[in-house]
């Protein structure tokens, strides 16, 4: 009985942690002022949230043949996560026309099919910053 | 309190805190200046969902929803792969960096000799 209610426990700070992961990642979604920041964000629901919860699920569950399909379920998106990421991060560079404002990207040579660059001012840069801030607060 | 009550009301929070969660992606998704922004916010979604059904299959025992789970991840990878796709084109061709290196080594090796 009380090695049950051990694994209780773990069980239950596995998928407090787990929560606290995907809390972090929803919050990052909305502080954060730019795309490319925010995938930061939602990379750590995509692989310690779901690692902390389904780790949870494993250690209350025991051992058993479903148990084997959720680790699957894990190393599965382990694997797409990043691959979705990176062509994500492949549209934000080939479709927005003002990434020269988020990103430095003056050594950068130019691929066919980006649209051209607009040239912002540095005045503008810094009021869009702040304007984005304000955005990202509400 | 046995333990299967303490299981239920554990996993039971835990999916209440996931739906909150999930209400807080579509918010975002939807008031995402771009279309990247909602992109991203139907991947996360997506991730989340996964975990509330495995979490349920776990609550109420049934195995079948693993497998659910499953077919959800890969259903939301390829979502996420043709949603991209729409927009970059098929075969990206990024220049070479080279002639810039060389520039700048011959910059360099140019400064050096006139040392």
């Amino acid at each position: 009985m009380t090695l049950e209610w051990i694994r209780f426990i773990a069980a239950a700070v596995l998928i407090v942690l787990g929560l606290c992961s995907f809390g972090a990642a929803v919050l990052g979604a909305y502080r954060f002022g730019y795309v490319l920041n925010r995938m930061h964000a939602a990379g750590i629901g995509d692989t310690a949230g779901l690692f902390f919860v389904i780790a949870s699920l494993v250690v209350a569950r025991g051992p058993q043949m479903d148990t084997l399909k959720l680790v699957v379920l894990v190393f599965f998106l382990w694997f797409t996560s990043p691959v979705s990421a990176h062509f994500l991060g492949q549209v934000e560079y080939y479709t927005n026309p003002l990434l020269g404002r988020h990103v430095k990207q003056a050594d950068l040579p130019k691929p066919e099919g980006r649209p051209e660059q607009e040239n912002v001012p540095k005045q503008v840069v810094e009021k869009d910053k702040t304007k984005g801030d304000g955005d990202a607060a509400d | 309190m046995t333990i299967e009550q303490a299981y239920h009301t554990l996993y039971g929070g835990a999916l209440i805190v996931l739906i909150l969660l999930i209400g807080a992606m579509v918010i975002r998704s939807i008031i995402g200046p771009r279309s990247t922004d909602r992109i991203m916010s139907v991947n996360m979604l997506g991730t989340m969902t996964i975990c509330s059904i495995a979490i349920l299959s776990v609550l109420l025992d049934e195995g079948y929803l693993a497998d659910v789970a499953m077919i959800y991840a890969m259903i939301s990878f390829v979502a996420v792969l043709m949603m991209a796709s729409m927009f970059v084109p098929s075969k990206p061709k990024v220049p070479v960096l080279e002639p810039d290196k060389e520039q700048e080594t011959a910059s360099l090796e140019e400064a050096g000799g006139e040392k």
